[in-house]
């Protein structure tokens, strides 16, 4: 047994900690939370990748993630890109302001998948 | 008128020589019959005519007394005139010998010339007969000698021989040397299956070496129930009384099969014979066996059952021996073990492979159960099943049975009433003995199950145990403050041991002053973990504004009078007023402090020192030490765990905890305690490590190394963090700053350390009115611009987030940011 506070270098497999899906409607709700980076960003890409393959819409929810860097971005750059092939009806929920918006509008990512408000989302995808 | 006797000295002379006793004979010199009485030619059946100036005395003997005759008669008679007794064997007429005595006289003329042979003859048939007697008895009592001197090394090896197996090697030996045989083997009775078997042959092609009943018509089964010897004389006696010899002895080429049953008993009584087992042998050719060899034969059966009978005895007090032996040291091995899953796997493999080829124990905790098998292969299935079924419920054992489909005994395993489980084997052999076995068996069940319902107890209390401390552990900590930072760690010992008794605890006695915690509770288990929790709550409730730590390791001292198990406990505590930096320390037995000033080595905090709680001979007069800390201070409070070794003296662990606390100074704080413990005691440790790091004030300037590992850019960013909110940086030029400094963290990782996973990364960040600086250096390798996508979006969201980039690469590559504190444009 161990646990330490404050924590111990980021342990792999133990992804429940920055990423759960749900259903909102008829959506596929992948939820992100935390620190999303260079360390953990490709795991949670796989497992994103592996639960929405065959989603009919998807809500990507980033509005408790509270950092965001470029292997973020890429990740989720990569999701959009791949949903839009497949016609996926897709939307990132982000906060106004924040750490992900930050990076999100530093990158220059495309607005019109981004959304501020869950519910708005929601009924933007299914018109 | 006188009747005339006539006297015996009157007899006819003529009469007297043709009818006397003995045959007479009168030859010339060279043997030529010149006169012959009747006597002689009525014993040799030839007429006068034939023999008298015919025949030569020499020319009637046999070829072997012609020759006899002219080696020793002869020259003995011309040498002394005269021969006695001389044994000569006589053609007769019919061609029939004649065994005879002779005397003869050599007569003289008066010049001494040779002139004739006078010779009596004795028929000497019966002396003959009576000699061949007296050779035949010779030859008889040596036969005899010889068989009891086989008879004697026989009963020696048997006296020799401890085992049945070894006996019966003895035994199957003797019919060859004492008696010719041309082949024996040797067949024992197994009174629990009630089946005789065979074990030993000296010609293992002959016979029939299949089990069988008792109560078979065989011809061994007959005679091992009659109990007394039988000689098949031949092949039609075998076709009369025991046909099933009749294919086996015609293959083999015997005619006689001598069937002697191995007795053992008092042998006066007849009735009360034991038949333990029976040696066949047989012979090539039809054999009679004299009645003195029939005697040696008896004697052999039953001397050779005694031994069997020893052997069997000697058989079964070792077994019992092994078994005990086996069943003690089970039971000690297990108790090397306290964890069930580990005591269980031990029970399989002392198990099998030593009395059981397969084994499986399952027992009834928790769902699924737990169940731990060894050897193969896994019997069927469905069958076991049932059986497991069976013996669950009823708590009675089932063992396998003779023709068992299968045979495999399942046994319950009880502790204080109740069905634990169940074991389950296979016996490697189909032993004899099987009252004995199974009572072994049971034996061994109960001692499992008692050792098994130990070990759940056990695992019961030390999750209680676990629980309670895990709920002491990991209680909530201050923090929030950023004058101050709390890191923890805690490792259990690796060797499955007791919860012990470190703990730790942090909390605030007034909003300005905070109280740190290290101890160690004498003794482990759930005992250990109640006295740490009750101990943690006595500091709580004593400490308070007007107290220090001497005075509340004294009023943990009258507590400890009342909690017996608190005694000799240790206890470091440190109380920090955090508006001027100053703390107060107090140990009580504890191992002291690690102190880590932003400049300067680390020092052990030796002051305030006094001896264990409760303790009886130390010295119990509570001191504290008073010191005022810099800002960027970082204090280690830790238990004993994490720098004794039993393989290094104490010096040695303080010297290397300080030395590796030193070469981490400018570590991010998260994750320092866990990366010192895994430096110091690795994963294999014996004893279980606790410890509390203490970050006071706010730095002016923040100064960090990481490996180039992706895992700590988080751990780096907390503290950079924590870092800008005490400086009270604003919320937009902090996450550009954190943004940045990860971006660039990671190109150092991801680029210049690319192919050096060992690599180092400074980073320095500096606060001022104005603006936040960071500083980012590598030393890795500058491979031209960068073209990857991915990091080209990192290097754009550093020009992006910070109002001025400068990349140096001169070595290495040194990234400087600076982000203006007011709005960025």
């Amino acid at each position: 047994m161990e646990y330490t506070r404050g924590g111990r270098p980021v342990p792999r497999g133990d992804l429940e900690r920055w990423v759960t899906f749900s259903k909102f409607g008829d959506a596929e709700l992948v939820s992100l939370t935390g620190e999303i980076d260079l360390a953990n960003a490709p795991e949670i890409g796989k497992a994103i990748v592996q639960r929405i393959e065959k989603a009919g819409k998807v809500l990507i929810d980033l509005t408790t993630v509270s950092f965001l860097d470029s292997a973020g971005v890429r990740l989720l750059d990569a999701l959009i890109g791949d949903l839009n092939d497949h016609g996926t009806p897709t939307r990132l929920v982000v906060g106004a302001t924040g750490a992900a918006r930050m990076t999100l509008q530093l990158c220059a990512f495309r607005e019109d998948v981004l959304a501020t408000d869950l519910d708005r989302a929601a009924a933007e995808i299914s018109s | 008128m006188t009747q005339d006797l006539r006297p015996p000295w009157d007899e006819d002379p003529d009469d007297l020589y043709e009818h006397a006793p003995c045959g007479y004979l009168t030859t010339l010199p060279d043997g030529t019959i010149v006169r012959v009485n009747q006597t002689f030619l009525s014993w040799t059946g030839y007429a006068r005519g034939e023999l008298v100036g015919h025949r030569r005395f020499r020319d009637l003997l046999t070829s072997g007394g012609q020759i006899y005759h002219e080696t020793h008669y002869a020259p003995l008679l011309r040498m002394q005139d005269e021969v006695h007794e001389l044994a000569f064997d006589l053609v007769c007429a019919d061609g029939r010998q004649l065994p005879l005595l002779v005397n003869s006289v050599l007569a003289r003329g008066d010049t001494g010339q040779p002139r004739a042979i006078r010779t009596t003859v004795f028929n000497a048939t019966e002396r003959r007969q009576y000699e061949k007697e007296l050779l035949l008895a010779r030859q008889i009592a040596e036969a005899s000698e010889r068989r009891v001197r086989v008879l004697q090394q026989i009963v020696a090896d048997l006296a020799a021989a401890p085992t049945e197996a070894e006996v019966a090697e003895a035994v199957v030996r003797a019919p060859e040397s004492a008696f010719g045989a041309a082949s024996s083997s040797i067949y024992l009775v197994d009174d629990e299956r009630d089946v005789i078997y065979a074990v030993a042959s000296t010609d293992p092609t002959t016979g029939n070496w299949d089990d069988m009943p008792r109560t078979s018509e065989r011809a061994v089964a007959r005679v091992a129930e009659r109990g007394d010897l039988h000689v098949v004389g031949s092949v039609a006696e075998a076709r009369k009384h025991f046909p099933d010899l009749v294919e086996n002895m015609r293959r083999s080429g015997r005619n006689t099969v001598v069937l002697l049953p191995l007795t053992t008993g008092p042998t006066d009584e007849h009735s009360t014979l034991e038949t333990l087992g029976v040696l066949a042998f047989s012979f090539k050719g039809e054999r009679k066996l004299t009645d003195g060899e029939l005697r040696v034969v008896r004697l052999l059966g039953q001397q050779s059952g005694q031994a069997l009978d020893r052997a069997r005895l000697y058989d079964e007090l070792r077994r019992r021996e092994d078994r005990a032996r086996f069943l003690a040291e089970t039971t000690r091995s297990l108790d090397e073990l306290h964890r069930l899953l580990p005591r269980t796997r031990r029970l399989i493999d002392r198990v099998v492979p030593e009395i059981a080829d397969w084994a499986e124990i399952r027992l009834q905790v928790g769902t699924p159960p737990l169940v731990e098998q060894g050897g193969g292969p896994r019997p069927d299935e469905e069958l076991l099943t049932q059986r497991l079924g069976k013996v669950a419920a009823s708590g009675e054992p089932v063992f396998a049975a003779e023709g068992d489909q299968l045979d495999c005994s399942v046994l319950p395993l009880t502790a204080r009433g109740l069905v634990l489980g169940t074991l389950a084997l296979r016996m490697t052999t189909n032993r004899r003995g099987i009252a004995a076995e199974q009572a072994f068996l049971v034996e061994l069940a109960d001692r499992a199950g008692l050792a098994l319902e130990n070990a759940r107890l056990y695992e019961q209390e030390r999750q209680i145990a676990r629980t309670l401390q895990r709920s002491l552990l990991a209680g909530d900590l201050p923090g929030g403050d950023s004058r101050f930072a709390v890191e923890t760690h805690y490792q259990a010992a690796a060797h499955d041991l007791e919860v012990g008794g470190d703990w730790f605890d942090a909390f605030m006695i007034t909003k300005d002053k905070l109280a740190v915690v290290v101890g160690d509770v004498v003794g482990r288990g759930i005992e250990a973990a109640t006295t740490m929790g009750q101990l943690r709550s006595a500091v709580r409730a004593l400490a308070s504004n007007a107290t220090g730590p001497a005075e509340l390791i004294g009023g943990l001292d009258r507590f400890v009078e009342r909690v017996e198990s608190a005694r000799m406990a240790t206890v470091a505590y440190v109380e920090v007023d955090l508006a001027d930096g100053e703390i107060v320390y107090s140990c009580a037995g504890h191992l002291p402090p690690l102190l880590q000033e932003p400049a300067g080595s680390p020092e052990y905090l030796l002051q305030g020192r006094s001896a264990p709680l409760g303790s009886k001979a130390g010295d119990k007069v509570r001191t504290e030490h008073r010191r005022r800390l810099p800002a960027g201070s970082r204090m280690l409070l830790y238990t004993d765990g994490l720098i004794e070794r039993r393989t290094r003296p104490i010096d040695k662990g303080f010297e290397l905890l300080a030395r590796e606390y030193a070469r981490r100074r400018d570590a991010p704080l998260q994750g320092l305690a866990a990366t010192l413990a895994d430096t110091l005691v690795g994963r294999d440790h014996s004893d279980d490590v606790c410890m509390l790091c203490l970050t006071l004030g706010t730095e002016e300037r923040i100064e960090r190394t990481i490996g180039a590992d992706r895992m700590q850019i988080a751990l780096l960013r907390a503290d950079l963090r924590a870092w800008l909110v005490a400086h009270e940086i604003e919320p937009e030029c902090r996450d550009a700053v954190l943004l940045a400094c990860s971006e660039a963290v990671a190109n150092a990782i991801e680029h210049g350390y690319r192919d050096d996973p060992f690599g180092m990364i400074d980073v320095v960040a500096t606060a001022t009115a104005d603006a936040v600086e960071v500083r980012v250096t590598d030393r890795g390798t500058w491979r031209g611009a960068v073209s990857d996508v991915a990091r080209g979006r990192g290097l754009q969201l550093i020009r992006e987030s910070m109002d001025q980039v400068l990349f140096d690469r001169s070595d290495g590559t040194t990234v400087t940011m600076r982000r203006s504190r007011r709005e960025a444009g």
